[in-house]
């Protein structure tokens, strides 16, 4: 990469107490800044809007120093994990400034061969001080494309092993000529794997900018402030937290029959661990997840209600420690089909949350709707397209306040605007509103889910893949007294319900109707606030079947 | 010629008067419930002053947050959302996405329109602009009805795709006012905001329709007791993207007057960039509670079409309502003079975003507040004095300043002393403003080092040369008038107006004819409006293309030239378009189609400016023509004081880490020879600090330019 030598406006000096605050602020903007890059030229509506990608900054050693606030919990730990995870296969010895390293190996970047991890090592004078990683999802790489049918890994696009993208400034365009020849959108393909390379160039440049600024040579000084800094900033929280050891279980849908999660947690003083052993085995269907994926969200779910201030590093997440044996369905082994992880991996907060609600009882948000539904429509024929959105369910309730309708959680993306979605593909949403009495009832109602119509807007035959429609036996459970939130349902307007995870056709002049999961409630709705019911009547948030008969609202005894 | 520009704030309404002789201005309280009261009051005594008459005044220019602050505080009319059927959450699903990950408890903004007044109705539109399905004219008039019965004062229409084609949406709009007479205001989002993304459009149309009748009234008020008082001159309105509109198109489109204060700030940035001949020039404006960062280059503030407003959680991007119109694009971050110090459960020290904000205000004001600010800081460190703060009106203690610092800061973190704690307060704000506008010059593709930075409000000289040389910036201007900058900046503004059309196809595939006539529908559209305030031959048109590579959310904004018609002037575009892709990223996407996303268009006049430009560097040659009225007691003190010869003060110096003695230097006394710092240069209004690597001298216009040694 580009050197451009710029005057230090401070002399080389030990970096005292204001300035490695200043220098640690610096280095998540950094990243940032390497984030909204990516997430500008990214193809695909859904990753655009979505922000399906993490970029992050790490030291010498490649452990995490930093990480953007945009981003996705599933690209979090993930990446954290795959610096170190790439360099023990090709050794930070060998590496030479201008090369770059990339691969989307499943089990060594974010858990699936669509998201590419891309890894850039910064030189001052001849010697490696960091690397800086950036991760995205790329629209296409072959096999079978965005579904859960395939029997293995090999089914499911191509594998890049971790190889160099560049060498010392020569980009390897074999690797993308392989890429390419696997995609069914080649030029999108290669310009978000570039885009990767771009962003990584753009962040060296800053902290190459930064550390001249401050005269360092090296990045050890402020790695040892941040992660003693976070090392204690986790042990305060977690002296909130009772030591002890919990269970949880949840149980999802699955592919065609029943999963089960199960976790042991166990609450110490500076460290959290968790064992999922007692999960259901891998299938053999793509909804199975790598341990790295799972441990990202585990760890979110942890870190977000434990120690949410703790900005991501490799101390804040060392502190929890996720484990499985080999081979179940959250620890799935290559060659296991892992496309559609995100529906195991995405409901891992509620399995934690299980947990911690046992700890701390009066803290803990009810199960919101989980894994996003993934809306994968394609068309045939004359009119080819393939259109990808997101249909999110509502969020549990809050201990002090109701759950967030129609938002995901514990994913951190978005759904496409209607009116974009139809510009760029044949399709009509005929309706996409909030459904009544979804929200699980409570003294905090859950958030309510959606009730989404869709079909061709020129009378053609569409396929879906379902994989991703999940809690359509079971909707999300409430917490202390609060009620789960609706279940989900997918039907045709001919009738037909879809059950499983499978492709389906929906014939010529048929339109797919989704209900999504609504979420938990909180505590018993006999205590929600009188004004609160009455507001949601009105609104027609809840029935007033619900009013009268769940909350009591005609009950003169519940008034309090 | 006497101009008049009236800026009505949250707390003070700015009065200024212009004529060939220079500026005249008042600062009142604003009455916020009937905000004309005390402006045209402000207004009267001022002519008084200057022996003028209501009807000498040519032209009335005029800025207001009256709308900002209506849609923050909920008072707007009672609204309702028309819409397309199967639609009518789409105002409170928003776009499903939360704007902090780790925070489990955020709250999102609630809807302008409740549940029970959002309705749909059958009607339907595609893509490509084909009408699949007309409205009903039962179900049209028995919305009507329900409507009535709920007193309902203003209609919002947003139809899928009416940015495409707006005809369901006019019809609904003729026969509902037909309906329900010209007392109900009606507003559709194709006219409003005609761009793509329906969250976007519904929620600025909302915005319109829920302010409109307020506005419409206010400004009826107002130009009914100017006429009275005998004005007879023009009334222009200050917009949000720094340019000025009849008063006709204010009341049609009131949303687009939400920043008009801050946008005339940085439109006096831009004049006086312009009058310093400075081609690149970033404004800084700290105020109490926040700082706003703008671009400006060649004179031109950076603009944008997206902005939010009434941020819901704790000021944090993305938990505002968005607003899809023409703005100044300002970065607006949580630091300025009331932000609080703390030290978080990791044992970094932070500044802001919390603001003590004027009640209870810092520690030093002694009037209950106990956390330690930014002003606290400045107090401890020698950059503020405790006397003549804020003219004189509120009086500082610098023991409880120190006394905050001690116990929220020094004591946590183990500084050696309360001075260095406070430096370190003052050095994470100066790091929250840099980076702020580093950030956001990354953005724009901007190399921030070669900007001169321009400082206004408050807390500008005080932080300007640390901000400064954090980001490699060598000159600094403090602009005269800066205390009623915005008001100042209103007389400095073009009349103009802008609009835009949604496009989205590829560049090779669009019908140019069919284009062109949109196209040339809206320049007579935008043409019209700038006409009716300026002699038609002064006004000239432009048209900028937004183009990605198709997929991409990296739009690019290129000037359309319309030298052989608009099918040669998209393909140089692509070409344009090119070329600065591969400067940003290093490569180029041949195998991608190019996409045209969206033309915005705008009309101004070009006259007028050029006129006032020399008018006013004639008319700003001597300084001291600026009076300030009225003169009170405290500030002949004040007067009295810093004209004392060999006024020195310490300061705190954050690199020595020591106090070190400073000449304190009035600013009226300055004139157009250069000095070394360290010196304080002192004003009613705020503070500029001149350390001793940088020097400074006051410009011919008036203007502080101080400059790095190398």
């Amino acid at each position: 990469m580009d050197r451009v030598a710029s005057v230090s406006t401070t002399d080389t000096r030990e970096l005292d107490y204001v300035a490695k605050n200043v220098l640690w602020n610096r280095l998540i903007s950094v990243c940032e800044e390497q984030a909204n890059a990516l997430m500008r030229a990214a193809f695909g509506a859904i990753v655009r809007e979505a922000g399906d990608l993490s970029a992050g900054i790490f030291n010498a050693d490649g452990e995490m120093l930093a990480q953007a606030v945009t981003g996705t919990p599933g690209h979090v730990n993930t990446m954290a994990a795959s610096v170190n995870a790439m360099l023990n296969i090709v050794p930070s010895s060998t590496l030479s400034d201008g090369d770059v390293l990339v691969t989307n190996d499943p089990w060594l970047g974010a858990g699936h061969v669509f998201d590419f991890v891309v890894v850039t090592p910064v030189f001052v004078e001849h010697k490696i001080v960091a690397y800086l990683a950036s991760t995205s999802h790329i629209v296409d790489v072959g096999g079978l494309g965005w579904s859960a049918e395939a029997r293995s890994v090999y089914e499911e696009g191509v594998t890049i092993p971790v190889m160099h993208l560049r060498k010392r400034d020569v980009i390897n365009e074999d690797l993308l000529g392989i890429v390419t020849a696997n995609s069914r959108v080649p030029h999108e393909a290669r310009g978000d794997i570039l885009s990767l390379l771009s962003c990584n160039d753009t962040g060296a440049k800053r902290l190459d900018d930064l550390m001249q600024e401050y005269g360092l040579c090296d990045l050890c000084e402020i790695s040892n402030f941040i992660f003693q800094r976070s090392i204690q900033g986790t042990r305060a929280a977690l002296q909130l937290a009772p030591n002890g050891e919990y269970h949880s279980e949840l149980l999802l849908d699955g592919y065609d029959s029943p999963i089960t999660l199960r976790a042991r947690m166990r609450i110490h003083d500076e460290h959290v661990e968790v064992d999922l052993s007692g999960s259901s085995p891998a299938i053999n269907r793509g909804i199975n997840c790598p341990l790295n994926y799972s441990a990202a969200y585990a760890a979110f779910g942890i870190r977000a209600l434990l120690t949410p201030q703790v900005p991501n590093n490799q101390a804040s997440l060392n502190a929890i420690r996720i484990s499985a044996p080999p081979g179940l369905v959250v620890s799935a082994e290559r060659p296991a089909p892992v496309s559609a992880r995100h529906v195991i991996g995405q409901a891992l907060p509620d399995l934690m949350f299980g947990c911690l609600e046992k700890a701390l009882p009066d803290q803990v948000l009810a199960e919101s709707a989980g894994a996003l539904w993934t809306l994968s429509l394609s068309g045939t024929g004359e009119n080819p397209f393939t259109s990808l959105n997101v249909v999110l369910g509502g969020m549990g309730a809050r201990p002090t306040v109701d759950g967030l309708s129609t938002t995901a959680f514990p994913s951190g993306v978005g759904a496409v605007p209607v009116e974009t979605a139809e510009v760029a593909a044949p399709l009509i949403y005929h309706s996409k509103e909030f459904i009544t009495d979804s929200g699980g009832a409570g003294r905090f109602r859950g958030g309510l889910s959606q009730r989404l119509e869709v079909g061709s807007n020129c009378g053609q035959e569409l396929n879906l893949a379902a994989a991703a429609f999940e809690r359509l036996n079971e909707g999300p459970v409430g917490r202390q007294g609060g009620h789960r939130g609706s279940a989900g349902k997918v039907f045709l307007s001919n009738g037909t319900r879809i059950h499983d995870k499978g492709f389906h056709r929906i014939p010529a002049g048929e339109t797919l109707v989704l209900q999504t999961p609504g979420g938990g409630g909180f505590d018993d709705p006999i205590h929600r606030d009188r004004s609160a019911v009455k507001r949601d009547l009105a609104y027609g948030l809840i029935s007033e079947e619900a009013a009268t008969h769940i909350y009591h609202l005609n009950d003169n005894n519940s008034e309090e | 010629m006497l101009r008049v520009a009236i800026d009505i704030g949250g707390t003070f309404t700015d009065v200024v008067a212009e004529t060939e002789a220079g500026l005249s201005s008042i600062k009142i309280l604003t009455s916020s419930k009937t905000p004309e009261t005390a402006a045209l009051a402000g207004m009267s005594t001022l002519l008084a002053r200057m022996s003028a008459e209501w009807g000498d005044v040519d032209s009335l220019v005029h800025g207001t947050t009256l709308a900002t602050n209506a849609l923050i505080e909920r008072k707007g009319a009672k609204t309702a959302i028309v819409t397309t059927a199967g639609f009518r959450d789409v105002l409170a699903m928003r776009n499903e996405k939360r704007f902090d990950q780790y925070e489990l408890n955020i709250e999102l903004p609630t809807p302008l329109i409740p549940r029970p007044l959002r309705f749909g109705i059958q009607e339907r539109t595609l893509a490509d602009g084909s009408i699949v399905a007309r409205p009903d004219d039962t179900e049209i008039d028995n919305l009507c009805q329900q409507l009535s019965q709920q007193n309902v004062a203003a209609v919002a229409i947003g139809f899928l795709h009416s940015y495409r084609n707006n005809i369901n949406e006019q019809y609904v709009a003729s026969r509902m006012q037909d309906k329900l007479g010209d007392s109900v205001t009606i507003c559709q989002s194709a006219e409003v905001a005609g761009e793509i993304r329906e969250y976007e459009r519904f929620s600025t149309v909302c915005a319109n329709a829920y302010v409109r009748p307020l506005m419409t009234s206010y400004l009826s008020r107002m130009t009914s007791e100017l006429a009275q008082q005998g004005f007879r001159g023009s009334f222009l309105m200050m917009l949000s993207d720094g340019s000025l509109t009849t008063l006709e198109q204010a009341k049609r489109f009131p949303v687009r007057l939400i920043e008009g204060g801050p946008a005339g700030g940085v439109a006096l940035g831009a004049h006086v960039a312009k009058e310093l001949a400075s081609n690149k020039t970033l404004s800084l404006d700290i105020g109490g509670t926040t700082a706003k960062i703008c671009f400006i280059q060649n004179g031109k503030p950076q603009t944008s079409r997206l902005f939010e407003v009434a941020r819901s959680w704790r000021d944090v991007k993305g938990s505002g309502l968005p607003v899809k119109v023409p703005t100044v694009e300002l970065v607006e971050l949580g630091a300025g003079g009331g932000s609080i110090a703390s030290v978080d459960s990791l044992g970094r020290l932070k500044t802001g975003p919390q603001s003590a904000g004027s009640v209870p205000g810092p520690a030093c004001y002694n009037q209950g507040g106990t956390h330690a600010t930014v002003t606290d800081a400045h107090l401890v460190t020698g950059g503020i004095a405790a006397e003549g703060f804020a003219e004189g009106m509120i009086e500082l203690k610098k023991q409880r300043a120190s006394d905050a610092l001690k116990s929220e800061v020094q004591s946590a973190l183990d500084f050696a002393s309360v001075a260095e704690a406070a430096a370190g307060v003052i050095e994470l704000a100066n790091e929250t403003m840099a980076n702020a506008a580093r950030v956001h010059g990354i953005e724009l593709g901007l190399d921030v080092s070669s900007f001169d930075l321009l400082v206004s409000g408050g807390g500008g000289g005080i932080h300007a040369t640390r901000i400064a040389e954090k980001l490699g910036i060598s000159r600094i201007v403090v602009p005269a008038h800066a205390g009623v900058g915005s008001a100042v900046g209103f007389l400095r503004s073009p009349i103009a107006f802008e609009t835009a059309l949604s496009v989205i196809e590829t560049i090779d595939a669009i019908d140019c004819t069919e284009l062109n006539a949109r196209l040339q529908a809206a320049l007579i559209d935008v043409r019209k409006i700038v006409s009716q305030a300026v002699v038609q031959s002064s006004v000239s048109t432009s048209v900028v293309a937004e183009i990605r590579y198709k997929g991409q959310g990296l739009e690019l904004r290129i000037p359309l030239l319309f030298s052989a018609g608009l099918q040669q002037a998209l393909q140089t575009a692509q070409q344009q378009f090119i070329d600065q892709y591969r400067l940003m990223s290093g490569f180029t996407l041949p195998d991608v189609d190019i996409e045209l996303v969206s033309l915005s268009i705008a009309a101004t006049e070009n006259s007028r400016d050029k006129k006032s430009a020399e008018h006013v560097s004639t008319s700003m040659s001597s300084n001291d023509q600026h009076k300030i009225y009225p003169t009170t007691d405290a500030e002949a003190n004040l007067t009295a004081q810093l004209n004392a010869d060999n006024v020195t003060r310490e300061v705190f110096d954050q690199r020595a880490k020591s106090f070190q003695s400073s000449t304190v230097i009035p600013r009226t006394k300055l004139n157009g020879d250069t000095l070394q710092g360290p010196i304080v240069i002192t004003e009613t209004q705020t503070t500029t600090l001149v350390p001793k690597t940088w020097c400074v001298h006051q410009s011919q216009q008036g203007h502080l330019v101080l400059e790095r040694q190398a």
